[in-house]
């Protein structure tokens, strides 16, 4: 009696019911992509000015990271996001650094160019929030010269460290986002930190 | 000591995501806003890509079918095609010819000239 039922409810309004249907877990899944997206945007994007520094390329790599997760694994449960946007994104910015190492020496050649002052933008010159002078001017400090240090850690090591300390993922995601062992990501995150202890031990 | 540095760094970083300007934090939103139109397009199915490439590999297919049943260039031949065959044998003054068999022999042997 249940199956008749259920097959009853499913033949008698196929196409209205799977078509609402449909159209409420694509607005479900677009909501819980635009909240996981902006949860992770501001970081995603500091993770890879740091490994590019450079401010478009970062924003076109996490644009890239973040049409390719929509367009693979939307459908995938929303845990796996994560360590897969991460995954897209370290692999994204390891193939921009690639191409920008092949472009550097084909333009090691050419006569050095010297960029136009780009036009003033009230927004880009927009304060986000002011902690006060005396607050601002430690942390100003303390960002650069640890942006300095992390941007200059080996490749694997940097990606442990910001994924592990800044993003917080486990060991097992993070293992996930670079693609390698666990074991690997332990060892890289502690050179990481060491490398990093051992430049910024007095000012931290 | 460890934890500590730790926990130092990772308060430090995430000011410094904080403090995103304006312009990034409005490309970044851009960028969401354009990753999340994806979904609201059908799906595109992977095969649909390669219809080009395919209609150009059946075209260049044909192509090469035709160009081999062709005769080769270099062989003899004779430029009378079976159109024309019907047009003289349609040809009321041709058929008097033949009909006469008055110069069949000279016609014949003009034939076999051709030829060789």
């Amino acid at each position: 009696m249940t199956a008749f039922v259920t097959l009853a409810g499913v033949y008698s309004t196929p196409d209205f019911g799977g078509e609402r249907s449909l159209d409420q877990d694509l607005m479900t899944t677009s909501r819980a992509l635009d909240q996981f997206l902006s949860s992770v945007e501001k970081r995603a994007f500091k993770i890879a000015q740091l490994g590019l520094r450079n401010d478009d390329d970062a924003l076109d790599a996490v644009q890239d990271s973040m049409m390719k997760l929509v367009q693979s694994y939307a459908s995938r449960a929303v845990d796996e996001w994560r360590p897969l946007f991460y995954r897209i994104l370290a692999n994204r910015i390891r193939d921009m650094q690639r191409r920008r190492t092949v472009r550097g020496r084909i333009m090691a050649w050419l006569p050095v160019r010297v960029d136009e002052e780009e036009e003033f933008d009230p927004i880009a010159e927009a304060p986000s929030h002011d902690p006060g002078p005396a607050k601002r001017l430690e942390l100003d400090e303390a960002i650069g010269v640890l942006e300095t240090a992390v941007a200059e850690l080996p490749a694997r090591q940097q990606q442990a460290f910001l994924l592990r300390n800044f993003e917080g993922l486990d060991v097992g995601q993070t293992a996930s986002a670079m693609g390698c062992s666990e074991g690997s990501v332990k060892t890289h995150y502690f050179r990481a930190l060491e490398n990093l202890r051992a430049k910024l031990g007095e000012v931290f | 000591m460890t934890e500590e540095f730790e926990k130092r760094t990772h308060e430090v970083l995430e000011e410094s995501a904080g403090r995103l300007d304006g312009r990034t934090r409005s490309r970044l939103t851009q960028a969401r806003h354009a990753a999340l139109a994806q979904l609201a397009q059908p799906a595109r199915h992977w095969w649909r890509a390669y219809v080009p490439v395919g209609a150009a590999a059946a075209v260049a297919v044909l192509a090469v079918v035709i160009w081999s049943g062709q005769p080769s260039g270099n062989a003899p031949t004779l430029a009378v095609s079976p159109v024309d065959d019907l047009e003289l044998l349609a040809d009321a003054e041709a058929q008097d010819f033949v009909d006469d068999g008055e110069d069949l022999e000279f016609y014949e042997w003009a034939a076999g000239e051709t030829e060789t």
